[in-house]
């Protein structure tokens, strides 16, 4: 992975279309400026992690999921 | 009364004021808006989520005080301002929150990362990605799974 340092204010170039601002720099957190063409989809990682777990809960028989899920809960009682 | 048709449970008469809206669908559904939630005494602690769009469409949830007691809300200010809700809301009174349900060959996961939170006062809802939290969006149901994560993670 290519590393690189930038301040705040700074600008990355990724290829033509792409500009990524390091807009500001806090203690645990950075905020980020991008700039890219509308048809390139810009997410933060969890996001499409959280789409895909949604898709592929959405893909189940809920019925049968629920019935699953009790038989679990019923032999492991939650505390 | 409005009526639903629904996959799972056929057609579903409803009180308009106890649907769910969520201003900006839930990620990989963001065109779908409208949600009832379901709840049937047999299926406790269980809620259905289904689509008020799409008959296919509806999630199994869990409200996430059931699978961690200890369960804290994180998620960001400006999701939560979205539904009308400070950035500390009470769980239980302000907001109410629910992990979706999925099925793995290991067996049933709840979608700790990333909770719908709903406001009940404005029946509002998101799907608030907490990313900071350090849960998973794969929390195993099972006691022993779970003591395996914790083990991983440590």
């Amino acid at each position: 992975m290519l590393m690189m340092s930038r301040r705040e204010g700074e600008v990355i170039l990724i290829g033509e279309e792409i500009e990524i601002v390091i807009a500001h720099i806090g203690r645990s957190r950075v905020k980020v400026g991008i700039r890219a063409p509308r048809e390139t989809p810009v997410v933060a990682r969890e996001v499409k992690l959280v789409g895909e777990e949604n898709r592929a809960a959405a893909g189940l028989d809920a019925g049968l999921s629920a019935a699953r899920v009790l038989k679990v809960l019923q032999r492991e009682p939650m505390r | 009364m409005p009526v639903v048709e629904t996959k799972n449970f056929g057609r579903v008469e409803y009180e308009a004021e106890s649907a769910l809206e969520f201003p900006r669908g839930l990620p990989g559904f963001e065109q779908r808006r409208g949600f009832l939630p379901l709840h049937q005494p047999e299926n406790d602690p269980l809620i259905f989520l289904q689509s008020l769009e799409d008959p296919g469409l509806c999630f199994v949830t869990i409200p996430v005080g059931v699978v961690d007691p200890a369960y804290r809300l994180e998620a960001e200010a400006e999701d939560l301002a979205a539904i009308g809700l400070p950035p500390e809301p009470r769980l239980g009174e302000e907001a109410f929150c629910f992990a979706v349900l999925s099925i793995r060959e290991e067996g049933p996961t709840a979608n700790l990362l990333a909770p719908l939170v709903v406001n009940p006062a404005t029946r509002k809802g998101v799907q608030a990605v907490a990313a900071s939290s350090g849960y998973s969006h794969r929390h195993p149901l099972c006691a022993e799974e779970r003591a395996e994560e914790a083990a991983a993670c440590s």
